[in-house]
C-alpha cells in the first residue's frame, strides 16, 4: 500500500500527466446494528480507495476505483488522461507544492469488539430503564480504521493512520396513540471509557423525546428569541459556511464575497476550525487538495477572518487559500448561563432539532421546529408541534442576543447554545 | 461487467445466506460558470454476504473478489452471525421467501459516448444560455451518471442479475436582483444510460427557457404569507409528499419503530380520491425511473399498495418485517453499495392520477397558493413534513398571481391527504434526489397536482 501511491504517481506521469496526485486508503469497519430496539446485525467491511488526478496543459481528469492491483491502477491512469486530455483548460488546476514529508497516526489501531458489545448492551438496558416508552430505533455503533497515504508529483508524501469509534441514535417515544417527533445524536470519541448515557447530549435528547409525545401548537403568529440548541446550529454554521466555500464562490453568488474583514456577524461570536484539536476525535492532518492542515478562526468576534477556498477556489477568485478544508468548529463560550438565556426570555423557541429547506442563496430560510419547546416570561412551557420559523442566516448572525457558557462536545465540533432575535414564529 | 455465475458458492453456505457482487459506476461533469469545476470518474465494486442465525444477522464484505476472499467474505458473514446470536436469547422463526431467478440488463444499445462528447454536450447548453439569457449572472450545468450492477443469489434458491443506470443533468441558474441572489434548480433525464436520455442538447432548451422565465418571475416576486393556506401541489410535490410523508412513514421498519402510521392500517388516512402505490419496476404499462425487479433479499418484487381509496393497505417489507408483522414480502430489501446491508426502501412511490383538470383546480381557488417546485423535503415519524419550496405563484380569485420567492411547506400528512378535494389527471415521475436512509438510494417519486391545505413558512 505504502509504495502503491508512488507506483500510481509513475503510472500516471508515463500516461501523460504533468502534475499528478494518488490518494490511497485501506479501511475497515467494525459494526453493531440495532433495529427496532434489538441488536440485530454485525458488520465487517474492508475497502480500498485509489484516487488518481492527472492535469496536463491546464487540463484535469480524476478517477475513482476500489481496486489495488497494478492492471487496474494502469488502466485508471490512461482513463484519468484521457478525461483529462477531454477537458477544457483552465490555470486554476493545480497541486499542492512541496512539503516535508510526514507520517500522522491519532486514535485506536484496533478495536475492542467485547467492549462494543458491552457498552451497547449496557445503553440498550439503561434505555429500557429510565425511558420505557422509548423506542431505540435504530443504532449504529462502529469502529472505523483508515490507513491512508496522499502523495502528488511536487513530491508531497504524507501518510496518515487514524481510527475511533462512532455511535449514532435515533429514537421515538410511544405512549399509547401518542407518538414524539423521532430525534438522534451522534457521538465520535478514541476510546470506550464511558458509558453512552454519560456522553455529550445522548441523554439530555432521549430524556427530552420521553417528554414529547403530548404536543401543543403555538397560535398564530409573532417576531421572538430562538435559542438554537448545539445540535442544532449544524443547520446555521453549515449553511453559512457553504456561502464562503469554492462553488458559491466561484459561481459569485456569496453574500459575502465582498466581506472578507469585515463585521458578519455579532461581535459575540468567534469560530474555529480547528482539526488539529486534541479535543476533537474526528480531528484530521491534511486538507482535501493535499497540504498539511492547520488550525484557523474563521470569523473572529463577529469578524470574517477567511473564507474556507481550497486550492482551486483561491486559484479562481484571486483570494486565500484556507489553510484547512473546514469542519471540526469550535464556538467561543458566552458569559450567559442556560438557565439565565432561558429566564431572560419573554417569548420564543427553545429549537432542539430543525427540519428546514435549504437556506436560498440570499439567507432567507424557513422550516419546521421539531422536539422544540415554548418559551414564555422566562419558563420553558411545553413541547410544541406544527410550528414553523422563518428568518435570514445573514441578519440573523448580526443578532445574536446570548451565548450560553456550556457548551457540548460530541467529538467532531464545540457548540454552546445560541440565543437570535427577530425570527418569525407561527403556529397554526 | 461483474461476474454473473455465483452458483459454485453456494457449497459454502451453512445457514441462511445472501451472496451479492456488485459494481457501481458514477460519472460526474460539472461545469460553473463555463469552466470544468469536476470532470471524475468512479468505480466501486466488491463482494458482500449477509447471513442469518436465530434471529441475528451477520455481514461481511471485500473490494476483491477471488474464489478465496468470496470464501472469506461468507466465512466471516457467518461467524458474526453465530457471534451476535450466541448472545442473544431470542430465537425467531425461519424466515419467508419468495423466490426469483431473473436477469436486466438496460444497458444502452447506442454507440457509448466517450467523456469528451459529454463535456461538449455540457458546453453546448451552456453556450445556449450565454447567447440566449445574458442577463443571467452565472450558471452550473452538472451531469451525474450511475449505473449500478449487481448478481445476487441467496439460500432460498433465488437469483438475480440487473444493470440499472441513472442520467441526469442538473442546471441551476442565477440572477441577482437589487443587489440580492435568486436560485432556480431544475434536473434533467432520468432511467436509462447518458446515450438514453440525452441525444442532442437541443431537446433541453425549451425547458431552460421555461426555467429561465419562471427565475425571473421569482426574482420580482413576493414573499408567501405565513400559516394555513388552500393549495394546488404540482406534480413534483405530490411526488414529494408520497415519498417523504407517507412513504417513510409506511416503511415497515419505520412502523416497526414507533412510526404513527402504525394507527392507521386498515383506517381512513386520506381522502377516498387518494390512491398512493409503491411501484416495484412498472407503472401504467412504462417502466418506472427506478425499476426494482428482484431486492437484495432476493424477492421477487412486486407493488406495494399502500393506500387505495383513502384507506392504509399495506406497509412496505423486507423479510425480517413481513416475520413481524405476519405480512406479504413485496420486494423492498435495497442496499446502495456492495458493502451495504440491504434497508427497507422505497423504490417508485406515487400519489395516482384523478379525475380533474389542472385549470379547474386553480380555479377553485379564491386566495391561496400553487406550488410548483420543491428542493429538499424531510418527514417525522409522526407524519409532519417539511418541503422547502422554490417556485411557486400565488392564486387570487382563481388566477395565478405572482411568483412566491423561497419558502417551506408543513403539515401533518395523515391530515393534509384528508384534507385532498382535488387530484388532476395526470401525473410525472421524478427521480433526480437521492433518499437517505443510513445509506443513499437512488428512488423514483411521481404524482399527479392535488389540492390539498397546508401551512406555509412566509413572512
Amino acid at each position: 500500500m505504502k509504495n502503491l501511491a508512488k507506483y500510481s504517481l509513475k503510472v500516471l506521469q508515463n500516461a501523460g500527466a504533468e502534475k499528478a496526485v494518488c490518494y490511497c486508503s485501506k479501511s475497515e469497519m467494525h459494526e453493531l446494528n440495532v433495529a427496532s430496539g434489538e441488536i440485530s446485525l454485525f458488520r465487517t467491511n474492508f475497502d480500498t480507495d485509489i484516487t488518481l488526478i492527472g492535469m496536463a496543459n491546464d487540463r484535469k481528469g480524476s478517477i475513482s476505483i476500489n481496486k489495488a492491483d497494478e492492471k487496474s491502477i494502469e488502466a485508471a491512469a490512461v482513463q484519468v488522461m484521457e478525461m483529462a486530455n477531454s477537458s477544457n483548460p483552465d490555470p486554476a488546476n493545480d497541486i499542492a507544492e512541496k512539503q516535508p514529508h510526514k507520517n500522522f497516526s491519532h486514535g485506536p489501531q484496533k478495536p475492542d469488539l467485547d467492549k462494543m458489545y458491552f457498552r451497547l448492551s449496557e445503553f440498550m438496558d439503561y434505555a429500557k430503564k429510565h425511558y420505557p416508552k422509548t423506542i431505540i430505533e435504530e443504532i449504529n455503533f462502529s469502529f472505523n480504521k483508515q490507513l491512508s497515504f496522499y502523495a502528488n508529483s511536487n513530491n508531497v508524501y504524507f501518510e496518515i493512520e487514524k481510527g475511533s469509534y462512532q455511535f449514532v441514535v435515533m429514537f421515538t417515544t410511544r405512549d399509547g396513540q401518542k407518538t414524539s417527533s423521532f430525534n438522534y445524536a451522534a457521538h465520535v470519541s478514541n476510546d470506550l471509557n464511558k458509558p453512552f448515557s454519560e456522553c455529550s447530549s445522548i441523554d439530555r435528547l432521549i430524556k427530552q423525546s420521553s417528554e414529547q409525545t403530548v404536543m401543543h401548537t403555538i397560535a398564530g403568529k409573532f417576531e421572538g428569541d430562538v435559542i438554537f440548541s448545539p445540535e442544532c446550529l449544524n443547520n446555521v454554521i453549515g449553511s453559512v459556511f457553504s456561502y464562503i466555500r469554492d462553488y458559491n464562490m466561484i459561481k459569485g453568488s456569496s453574500v459575502y464575497k465582498n466581506k472578507l474583514d469585515k463585521q458578519i456577524a455579532s461581535e459575540k461570536l468567534t469560530i474555529h476550525s480547528n482539526p488539529l484539536s486534541e479535543e476533537l476525535a474526528s480531528r484530521y492532518s491534511i486538507t482535501n487538495d493535499g497540504y498539511e492542515a492547520k488550525n484557523l478562526t474563521i470569523i473572529e468576534k463577529g469578524v470574517l477572518k477567511s473564507f474556507l477556498l481550497g486550492l482551486y477556489g483561491a486559484n479562481k477568485t484571486g483570494l486565500r487559500r484556507a489553510v484547512n478544508s473546514g469542519g471540526c468548529y469550535i464556538i467561543e463560550p458566552g458569559n450567559t448561563s442556560f438557565d439565565e438565556m432561558i429566564k431572560s426570555t419573554k417569548r420564543g423557541i427553545l429549537l432542539c432539532r430543525f427540519s428546514g429547506g435549504n437556506p436560498s442563496d440570499n439567507g432567507d430560510f424557513s422550516g419546521v421546529a421539531k422536539n422544540s419547546y415554548f418559551i414564555e416570561d422566562g419558563e420553558i412551557k411545553y413541547p410544541i408541534n406544527e410550528t414553523m420559523i422563518t428568518g435570514n442566516l445573514v441578519e440573523m448572525l448580526m443578532n445574536i442576543k446570548q451565548i450560553s457558557k456550556e457548551r457540548e462536545n460530541p467529538g467532531y465540533q464545540i457548540y454552546p447554545w445560541i440565543k437570535f432575535g427577530g425570527v418569525t414564529i407561527s403556529g397554526k | 461487467m461483474i461476474i454473473k455465475e455465483l452458483e459454485k458458492y453456494r457449497k459454502f453456505f451453512t445457514e441462511y445466506t445472501e451472496l451479492r457482487i456488485q459494481e457501481n459506476r458514477n460519472t460526474r461533469i460539472s461545469l460553473v460558470k463555463g469552466d470544468v469545476m469536476s470532470n471524475n470518474r468512479s468505480s466501486e465494486g466488491g463482494v458482500s454476504a449477509r447471513v442469518y442465525k436465530d434471529g441475528s444477522w451477520g455481514f461481511a464484505s471485500d473490494p476483491v473478489i477471488s474464489d478465496e476472499i468470496v470464501k472469506k467474505v461468507i466465512n466471516t458473514a457467518t461467524d458474526n452471525a453465530v457471534f451476535l446470536s450466541s448472545k442473544q436469547q431470542d430465537k425467531k422463526s425461519e424466515l419467508i421467501s419468495r423466490k426469483a431467478s431473473l436477469s436486466k440488463d438496460f444497458t444502452t444499445t447506442k454507440p457509448k459516448k466517450s467523456q469528451k462528447e459529454m463535456i461538449e454536450f455540457l458546453k453546448e447548453i451552456d453556450d445556449h444560455i450565454i447567447e440566449k439569457y445574458p442577463d443571467l449572472t452565472s450558471r452550473a450545468i452538472t451531469l451525474a451518471a450511475l449505473d449500478m450492477e449487481k448478481t445476487l443469489i441467496t439460500s432460498d434458491e433465488s437469483y438475480s442479475y440487473s444493470m440499472i443506470p441513472r442520467c441526469l443533468v442538473y442546471l441551476v441558474l442565477t440572477l441577482v436582483k437589487d443587489g440580492k441572489p435568486y436560485d432556480l434548480f431544475q434536473s434533467y433525464g432520468g432511467f436509462g444510460q447518458f446515450e438514453d436520455n440525452f441525444d442532442d442538447p437541443a431537446v433541453l432548451f425549451d425547458g431552460i427557457r421555461t426555467q429561465y422565465e419562471h427565475l425571473v418571475n421569482k426574482a420580482d416576486g413576493i414573499y408567501a404569507k405565513a400559516g394555513m393556506h388552500d393549495v394546488i401541489m404540482d406534480a413534483e410535490l405530490a411526488g414529494i409528499l408520497a415519498h417523504e410523508a407517507i412513504g417513510h412513514t409506511t416503511e415497515s421498519d419505520i412502523v416497526k419503530g414507533g412510526s404513527v402510521a402504525a394507527d392507521y392500517m386498515n383506517k381512513k388516512a386520506a381522502s377516498e380520491i387518494v390512491n398512493l402505490v409503491d411501484f416495484a419496476n412498472e407503472a401504467f404499462g412504462q417502466i418506472c425511473p427506478v425499476p426494482v425487479f428482484v431486492d437484495d433479499e432476493g424477492t421477487l418484487a412486486q407493488d406495494a399498495v399502500i393506500i387505495k381509496d383513502g384507506v392504509l393497505q399495506s406497509y412496505m417489507n423486507n423479510k425480517d418485517t413481513a416475520l413481524y408483522f405476519g405480512h406479504e414480502l413485496t420486494g423492498n430489501a435495497r442496499a446502495y453499495r456492495f458493502n451495504d446491508e440491504p434497508l427497507v426502501r422505497m423504490r417508485n412511490t406515487a400519489i395516482l392520477p384523478g379525475t380533474c383538470k389542472l385549470e379547474d383546480m386553480i380555479a377553485s381557488i379564491e386566495d391561496g397558493y400553487y406550488l410548483m417546485k420543491s428542493y429538499n423535503g424531510q418527514a417525522d415519524s409522526t407524519s409532519e413534513f417539511m418541503f422547502g419550496v422554490q417556485l411557486g405563484y400565488e392564486i387570487k380569485n382563481g388566477k395565478l398571481g405572482k411568483a412566491i420567492k423561497d419558502t417551506t411547506i408543513s403539515g401533518v400528512a395523515f391530515d393534509v391527504l384528508k384534507s385532498v378535494s382535488m387530484v388532476s389527471d395526470d401525473m410525472s415521475w421524478d427521480c433526480s434526489g437521492m433518499c437517505g436512509k443510513k445509506q443513499p438510494i437512488p428512488v423514483g417519486m411521481g404524482g399527479p397536482a392535488i389540492k390539498c391545505r397546508v401551512n406555509i413558512g412566509g413572512k
